[in-house]
């Protein structure tokens, strides 16, 4: 009843000329920051409507979602100008624990937002607040879970869950308030492939019960697919507003504000073609267009690779029969055995919990196998301390924000070295040619807690590369950064590899395993699933996705066409229409092509 | 990586009010410190294992075994050194300073263990209910939850932080107490930090979900006194009342000859 009664009012509302959320000359600039945040947004949403926003790290989505609800202005500090209105109620002068109930937030670390030892209580939290009856409560609880996909785990402690299943438990807690608009700030960022889904899967279901307003911000657009409305914000400001369609045909003037296009959109732009969004209508369109793969140039792509294969060097990473079972009693790995010759750049991917950090962390003696052997340059670890396999191995973690301490970046890249006993003359010149190798040469003065996320990871390969380690491991490299971070991140991993280091990437985000790596490790249920080359790999679709990966749109494509493309830029090489001279009208694909190439906006 | 000490079971222990089970506990403590004889506090140990036992909460008492190992001979050892007695028994050790050696090493053994198994049958809000119940306000008893909850958060950063900086050559085992201390540098920051950051979206996820939006809140959880609860609380408070008259008034459970 109290349903129908509150969708009547939000039609009514709209009709009004009245809108779910209104910002009117909106700017906020944080505390101590120097620039605007958002600068002069005006943005209204339509009740009912499903809106992405879109855009780099610092274009201002999350300022924006944290408008909505109310933690702008009350809980994070800054100078806000303009006025937010929620279904006519300004956020200004309402508080965060009212607007509760109108606009349920769902946030980007699912870690952090659960609190509660079991399911069923972390749902029941926000009903609780607003004083509603038990009985209610209880049916909240049980159809939130139902619309999440998460019934019959209740009595579960949400640290057991998946990360795909705390996001929705997270989604499901903030429905339980039964709010009228539902924000989500990148609620997909630390999600595997198939956890990702399940969470667009619970936002596209909500969509379709007319009562809500959603707000999803991505930076990534293979789910923007399906909104109403996609935004683009880039320094603060509205730059593109429009339909899906509209907007994603940008492909490339997308990428350049770092925001990553849509493959098939991209692959297809290029080559002057109408745009398609998806692979399937993307597939139809090249095949009706009559392009094929260039059986030449693909064979000359592959004697490339195999001549590539064949110029690695000694083995110098080897586990054999590997098995790790942790002290709590769970069996991470078990039986796995994976040789890794000199040069080779090799990515292990596998969904959150397959054993796949477990697996690397032998390689630098962080774990001690419980059965099977691990050996670095013909040695096995066993019986070698951390310190000693880092001057072979260097390991650079998920989140720099677990190893940076120091109050320069000098002193953080020095620290590593200093362990290693290294002279003070030799450990200046290690750190300039290390910072040199990231990027950031010069601002070894720098405090690195005031730099950006993409450049604190950068600090952090920056440290364990002034070690000088033959072998790079690096866990979740990408993992938080925005698109344009992303590629930055991963050319400077390329070039590490092409300067002589063996490179092992742990990851589960595929269009960086797709374009960056030759090599590509899936691990299941703590067992090596698949193992070869990239191409290869990426081509067995079906077995990725029982291993709850997803290859990008662009790989995808290819496999319908008969070749795992590993990159656009690959794509449109490869492409060809031989009876393209036949057509009737020959010249506009040709211009169109080459115009594509220079990366046309 | 798990590291709440509570299992989910359906057990008597776990039905059992959190109320009945915190005075309990309480009674479990006091009669653990008020003699010094080893038979009680080791009586006291053997019925904490039963209810380990009862209350499957095995699991979480292994967990912290070598801590009750240690803890448990540690004192053992000293207090057998420390003490005095009249007879002699091997070296510097007496007959009564051994036993009251024996006798703390229980005391701190059971009162632990039985705060594991109360850990392992109670939820957390379970014990922020129930102290609501017994008139704690709810901000107190709900920062008291939270923090229980927080302190696995910490320690899971702490060990990804400890295998960075390792990773990065940090040996905190050589050199000196100072060197020592200095070297926990690049734990400490990065820890804080963390906390910090958790914390801070912690209280923004409390916010969004309408913490504090109305004067009186609803308690999902709902306790009820059953005949079980009553018959436990009854027990707790005569023990409670028997572990005060031993420590005060009575001369029973004493060790004779010791001197301390």
């Amino acid at each position: 009843m109290e349903r129908a009664d509150l969708t009547e009012a939000a039609q009514l509302a709209s009709v009004d000329g009245n809108w779910a959320i209104k910002a009117d000359g909106v700017s906020f600039t944080y505390s101590g920051a120097g620039r605007k945040a958002l600068d002069g947004l005006n943005l209204a949403i339509r009740a009912g409507e499903f809106t992405v926003i879109a855009g780099a790290s610092g274009a201002g989505k999350s300022t924006f979602c944290y408008c909505c609800n109310g933690l702008i202005p009350h809980f994070v500090r800054g100078q806000l100008d303009g006025d937010v209105r929620v279904f006519g109620r300004s956020t200004g002068s309402s508080k965060i624990n009212q607007l509760a109930q109108d606009v349920g937030l769902v946030f980007q670390d699912f870690e952090a937002q659960l609190f509660s030892t079991n399911v069923e209580l972390e749902v029941a939290f926000g009903p609780e607040n607003f004083a509603l009856p038990r009985e209610e409560i209880r049916r909240r609880v049980r159809e939130s879970l139902a619309t999440v996909g998460l019934t019959g785990l209740e009595r579960r402690e949400p640290a057991t869950l998946s990360g795909g299943q705390k996001q929705r438990l997270a989604i499901a807690s903030v429905l339980a308030m039964e709010p009228r608009v539902i924000v989500m700030d990148e609620p997909t960022t630390d999600l595997d492939p198939v956890g990702k889904e399940g969470v667009f899967r619970v936002a596209r279901q909500l969509r379709e019960r007319a009562e809500f307003t959603m707000v999803v911000a991505e930076h990534e657009t293979e789910e923007a697919i399906g909104a109403d409305r996609v935004v683009v914000l880039d320094g603060g400001r509205i730059v593109a507003d429009g339909s899906p369609r509209a907007v994603l045909a940008r492909a490339d003037w997308l990428e350049e504000l770092g925001v990553q296009p849509l493959g098939a959109a991209q692959v297809l732009a290029r080559l002057g073609e109408p745009v398609a969004l998806t692979v399937e209508e993307a597939a139809a369109r090249l095949a009706d267009r009559g392009y094929r793969i260039d059986p030449a140039s693909a064979a000359r792509q592959d004697a490339a690779e195999a001549a590539r294969a064949a110029g690695y060097g000694e083995v110098v990473l080897e586990a054999r029969d590997l098995a790790y079972t942790y002290p709590n009693g769970v069996a991470a790995l078990s039986g796995a055995n994976l040789s890794v010759r000199r040069g080779e750049f090799v990515a292990v991917v596998g969904q959150n919990g397959s054993g796949k950090t477990t697996l690397v962390k032998h390689f630098n003696g962080l774990l001690a196998p419980t059965a099977g052997e691990v050996t670095v340059l013909g040695r096995p670890t066993t019986g070698q301390s951390v310190l000693q396999l880092g001057r072979s191995v260097g390991y650079v973690f998920q989140n720099p924000d677990h190893q940076i301490f120091a109050e320069t970046v000098f002193d953080e890249v020095a620290f590593g070295p200093r362990n290693h006993g290294v002279p003070p003359g030799e450990v200046k010149e290690r750190v300039a040619e290390a910072l040199a190798a990231v990027g950031l040469a010069g601002r070894d003065r720098e405090d690195p807690f005031a730099m950006t996320k993409g450049e604190r990871q950068r600090v952090a390969v920056a440290s364990v590369l002034a070690t000088r380690p033959h072998v790079i491991v690096l866990d979740e490299p990408t993992t938080g950064l925005d698109y344009r971070e992303q590629r930055r991140m991963m050319d400077l991993v390329r070039r590490l590899n092409e300067a002589g280091h063996t490179v092992i990437i742990v990851t589960h985000t595929m269009w960086v395993v797709a374009e960056y790596a030759h090599r590509t490790v899936v691990v299941k249920d703590g067992a090596i699933w698949l193992d070869g080359p990239t191409r290869a790999v990426m081509a067995r679709e079906e077995e990725l996705l029982a291993a709850s990966l997803k290859p990008p749109q662009v790989v995808r494509l290819g496999n319908r066409l008969g070749r795992a493309f590993l990159s656009v830029a690959e794509a449109v090489r490869l492409l060809e229409r031989p009876e393209a001279a036949g057509d009737a009208a020959p010249d506009d694909a040709a211009p169109g092509r080459a115009a594509g190439r220079g990366g046309r906006g | 990586m798990d590291i709440y000490l509570y299992v989910e079971a359906d057990t008597p222990l776990h039905r059992l009010d959190p109320r009945a089970k915190m005075l309990m506990l309480l009674a479990l403590l006091l009669m653990a410190v008020a003699v010094d004889h080893p038979v009680l506090p080791g009586g006291l140990f053997l019925l904490v294992l039963v209810l380990a036992h009862v209350g499957r909460a095995w699991r979480s008492l292994r967990r912290v075994r070598t801590l009750l190992f240690i803890i448990g001979v540690f004192s053992t050892v000293t207090w057998s050194l420390f003490a005095r007695g009249e007879t002699p028994l091997f070296g510097p050790v007496q007959v009564e300073a051994l036993l009251y050696g024996i006798g703390t090493g229980f005391k701190l053994v059971s009162t632990i263990a039985g705060s594991v198994v109360f850990l392992a049958t109670t939820k957390n809000e379970e014990i922020a209910t129930g102290l609501i119940r017994i008139g704690v306000p709810y901000p107190v008893a709900f920062a008291f939850s939270t923090a229980l909850r927080l302190v696995p958060t910490f320690v899971g950063a702490g060990v990804t932080i400890i295998q960075a900086q390792k990773s990065r050559g940090l040996d905190v085992e050589s050199g000196g107490f100072f060197q020592r201390l200095r070297k926990h540098l690049p734990l400490m920051v990065p820890v804080f930090a963390a906390a910090i950051r958790s914390t801070n979206q912690l209280a923004m996820a409390l916010e969004a979900k309408g913490f504090g939006a109305r004067p009186v809140r609803t308690y999902y959880l709902h306790l009820e006194f059953r005949p079980a609860d009553w018959i436990t609380a009854a027990t707790g408070a005569a023990l409670v009342v028997t572990a005060l008259y031993l420590r005060l008034f009575s001369d029973a459970l004493r060790i004779p000859g010791l001197i301390r």
